[in-house]
């Protein structure tokens, strides 16, 4: 068994896990700040910070929503297509009200902001319901089920914005101009996204850990049959667990939209749902359900966020080139990390059989491809054939301690 | 009758010889300088209390885990198994204790699972394999069809699988880690017959229970445990059950007579409760079902697995599908619940058999496993109050009698007993009026059974009323008041407690199943 996953930690603030993140979130910092050629957390260290603050803030708070959904023994995987939709619903909405002040790149009013916010808030609730509908009525697997809505729903918010943008501006177009000050407000500054990430990690963090609600998220992921045996009433919490899911994925929605100033649903938020899912794995989520915490999520996030700055400062192309590579890389040695002292103690070994004899140079040849594409082809070959030594050691010293 | 002393030639040298096992784990010592011999054809009984040791004994023996220290011989050859499969090379086979069946696959194909038959193209042989498996099932007297989805077998079916999946391995030395746990008394009988033919047969076997009955029916020599250490290897024939249950518990426990209970007013009255089953032909799991209960009052619902006993309790507590016919009345008011949580607002809590898949979470600390149906309770100023939800769940913890390190401890660290009495507590929070019980003491050691005992036997005085089932007899006659038999979903007798005897409810529970019983011979 692990050491106890209990519902109040008791060790000192933060798990061990979390205060490893906190750990390697100040080890990529450094190790950026020494590597960059540019010296750009010296020179420009504000810029730098907000950056990644900006950055943090919209992925923490679907994730957040994340957590909650596999702490509930559940998964989401359309949390990007929820962003895209929610952008376009939000425009839309305004486009509708004020179409000649939308066309015009004028401010649209208070009065219209807030439709258009409330609508994409209304949106998530509506597709969290149809989640929970098509998983708890209709019984289809949540992976299944999320998974339709993440085609599903992109292609619906491509839709809508066509039709719309046909019916009510002079051409169809597959993006919303938003100009209003309200969304350009939030755009430059930084800290209402921080502030709104905050806010809601801590109602997060109340809900899990201080309300009848959250503890019954966490029985339900731990144990459903139990759950409903003990008088849960399971569908209404798996309900809840998916509308927080698409609200905070709405929510991220309309930051993103302030961000670039437009609802662009071929591209916005592509892909984020993995993300979230990485952020809160490296947290701590477990995605069998019932194991997860707030601020293991928000430490994943700002980790995942640091170490992708990282790359694009040292390597110095656009980051989203790698950023997929690097989501992948984190998550495995995250999870991989948590399970150290079980590899240590037990006589499980990383590279069993044949298996692991062909895994060593998979491995090295990812690692010398890597290096090489980023630094050159001589590093790549020396960082090839490094792997391929250590992990020919790692090999002998486990079938040396085993035999 | 199988004699007990065996030859001299083969007991000169030991079948198994295990000597000063040391296993430790993360804050425990399960093994402390532990020595064996196992002469070859016996059956040797491993005997001690949940936690004694005995599980983990047997799983060094059958290669799922290594010692930490101490030595293995096999025939008087030293060996050391890195896995399962290298204990299965030496001859040695486990039956496991928690099933470790794939429930997607057949019958067939988990019996043969590792070890698949091929025909001449290399392709899977599945009628070999149905054939074969169909062969070990007969000898068994299990009547499933190899091709059956094993998850869709009851556990004493899936149980029996595990049994000829071991024998499917022609092992010499076969391990039973309590393999009657989940079996009524005619499967056990049938087991039991299972066993004495292995043993003509030369097979040798080490037995772990809890049964007393079981140990003195088929053991040649008995070994106890104790706090993970050897107390004493006898002949069966040199001593008695009550010396042995005194050895494990290192004290000496007996039930006693019990005062007299007063029943007092109806709580719940069932009647003609029919719950249809679909697809099957019987065409019913429950057929006009009756029962009265009524506050200070234990009753007792035998019968065997596939009775009907889990489906009757569920059909109360809302837990089933709500197809059933009938009426249930509690306080004279009929009810139909729809979910278990309108059960529960009514008063009436169920602990569920299967404590593992059912019943715990895991991932949940001691204290939150206690107050999960009465969380509302702690709520202070719209938040859940540590402080007052740690005082909510001190009371149970206490008054069940509930031994942790802590009550933030992890639930999975105390012992099977312990976490029953943790779920008797849950629902003790929720002051029902009535209390159903589906088996309560499975897999739980004899002190701590009697520790349940008393609990129950106390919250039955205080006025609630239980509903109890169990696959022991003794059991049932210890506890209840009245005892209701089922038999094929339909009630064949009722017996108040002086008149039951276990020889009359057997008779009674196989009564539905004798015609079907001939007909399989």
């Amino acid at each position: 068994m692990s050491p106890s996953r209990a519902s109040r930690s008791r060790s000192f603030l933060l798990r061990p896990n979390e205060w490893a993140l906190v750990l390697a979130i100040g080890l990529a910092v450094g190790l950026t700040a020494l590597v960059d050629a540019n010296h750009s957390y010296w020179f420009r260290p504000l810029e730098s910070l907000r950056d990644i603050l900006r950055n943090t803030a919209l992925l923490g708070i679907f994730a957040l929503g994340a957590t909650v959904v596999i702490i509930a023994g559940g998964i989401d995987l359309s949390a990007g297509s929820m962003i895209a939709l929610s952008s376009t619903v939000c425009a839309t909405a305004m486009l509708a009200i004020s179409p000649a002040q939308m066309t015009a790149f004028k401010p649209v009013g208070p009065g219209a902001v807030a439709v258009g916010c409330l609508a994409s808030l209304l949106a998530g609730f509506l597709v969290g319901t149809l989640h929970a509908w098509l998983i708890t009525a209709v019984r289809l697997p949540p992976f299944i089920a999320t998974l339709a809505t993440l085609v599903g729903l992109r292609s619906l918010a491509r839709a809508l914005c066509e039709s719309s943008t046909a019916v009510l501006t002079p051409t169809k177009s597959a993006l919303i101009n938003v100009s209003d000050p309200f969304f350009k407000t939030i755009r430059d500054n930084v800290w209402i996204p921080v502030a709104v990430f905050a806010m809601l990690a801590v109602f997060t963090w109340l809900l899990l850990t201080r309300t009848v609600l959250g503890r019954h998220l966490q029985a339900l992921g731990g144990n459903e049959q139990a759950a409903r045996l003990a008088g849960i009433r399971t569908d209404n919490v798996k309900w809840f667990a998916y509308c927080y899911g698409a609200m905070t994925a709405a929510l991220a929605g309309l930051f993103y939209m302030a961000n670039e100033s437009v609802a662009a649903p071929v591209n916005q938020g592509r892909g984020h749902e993995l993300n979230a899912i990485a952020a809160a794995v490296v947290g701590g989520c477990s995605l069998s359900g019932g194991v997860g915490t707030v601020p293991g999520t928000v430490l994943g996030t700002i980790f995942l966020r640091v170490v992708i700055d990282a790359v694009s400062k040292v390597i110095k192309t656009g980051a989203d080139v790698y950023e997929g590579l690097i989501v992948g890389i984190v998550v495995v040695i995250a999870v991989t990390f948590a399970q150290v002292g079980q590899l240590a103690k037990g006589g499980r070994r990383l590279l069993p059989g044949a298996l692991g004899l062909c895994a060593i140079p998979t491995l090295a040849l990812l690692c010398g491809g890597i290096v090489a594409m980023t630094a050159g082809g001589r590093a790549g070959v020396a960082a090839g054939l490094g792997a391929l030594v250590l992990l020919g050691l790692l090999r002998l010293w486990e079938s040396r301690r085993t035999a | 009758m199988r004699d007990a002393a065996p030859m001299p030639s083969a007991a000169a040298v030991p079948a198994v010889t295990m000597r000063g096992i040391t296993k430790r784990f993360p804050g425990v010592v399960a093994l402390e300088d532990v020595t064996l011999e196992v002469r070859r054809g016996e059956l040797h009984a491993i005997c001690g209390e949940n936690g004694a040791g005995k599980s983990t004994l047997m799983k060094i023996l059958s290669g799922v885990y290594q010692p930490d220290a101490g030595r293995l011989e096999v025939d008087g050859l030293p060996v050391r198994f890195t896995g399962t499969r290298s204990a299965e090379r030496a001859g040695i086979a486990i039956i496991h204790q928690e099933l470790a069946l794939v429930e997607d696959l057949s019958v067939a194909a988990n019996v043969f699972l590792g070890r698949e038959r091929r025909d001449g193209l290399g392709l899977l042989d599945d009628r070999a394999m149905a054939r074969e498996c169909g062969r070990l099932l007969d000898a068994l007297e299990c009547r499933v069809s190899p091709r059956e989805r094993t998850g869709s077998l009851r556990v004493g079916d899936q149980q029996l699988v595990e049994i000829a999946k071991a024998l499917s391995l022609e092992a010499s030395i076969l391990v039973m880690d309590e393999p009657t746990s989940a079996l009524t008394e005619a499967e056990s009988a049938r087991l039991e017959r299972t066993i004495r033919r292995l043993l003509a047969g030369g097979t040798t076997i080490l037995y772990i229970s809890h049964k007393m009955d079981e140990v003195f029916r088929l053991a040649d020599r008995i070994t106890v445990l104790r706090d993970g250490r050897h107390v004493r290897t006898v002949d069966r024939a040199a001593t008695t059950p009550r010396e042995v249950t005194g050895w494990m518990v290192g004290r000496d426990v007996s039930a006693g007579p019990r005062e007299a209970r007063a029943a007092g007013r109806r709580l719940l009255e069932v009647r003609d409760l029919t719950l249809p089953w679909p697809d099957h032909p019987r065409g019913y799991r429950l057929s006009r079902v009756s029962l009265d209960l009524h506050s200070g009052e234990i009753v007792g619902v035998a019968g065997l697995m596939g009775a009907g006993r889990t489906e009757l309790l569920e059909a109360i507590f809302g837990a089933g599908e709500p197809t059933w016919t009938g009426s249930i009345s509690l306080d004279g008011r009929p009810v139909r619940f729809r979910h278990p949580r309108e059960a529960c607002d009514a008063g009436i809590a169920m602990v569920t058999e299967d404590r593992k898949r059912l019943g715990l979470f895991p991932d949940l600390d001691v204290a939150a496993n206690v107050s999960l149906c009465s969380l509302a309770q702690a709520v202070r100023g719209g938040l859940v109050s540590p402080r007052v939800e740690d005082t909510l769940v001190a009371g149970p913890i206490r008054d069940t009698g509930v031994k942790t390190p802590g009550i933030h401890a992890s639930i999975m660290g105390l012992s099977g007993g312990n976490q029953q009495k943790c779920i008797i507590g849950r629902w003790l929070l929720t002051e029902p009026r009535v209390l159903l019980l589906d088996d309560p003491t499975r897999g739980i050691d004899v002190g701590a059974k009697a520790e349940l005992y008393a609990l129950i036997d106390r919250l039955c005085r205080a006025g609630l009323g239980v509903i109890v089932t169990s696959s022991e007899l003794p059991e049932l006659l210890t506890l209840s008041d009245r005892i209701i038999v089922l038999a094929e979903g339909r009630l064949t007798a009722e017996f108040s407690r002086a008149e039951a005897t276990e020889q009359a409810i057997m008779h009674a529970a196989t009564g539905g199943t004798q015609c079907l019983a001939a007909g399989g011979h």
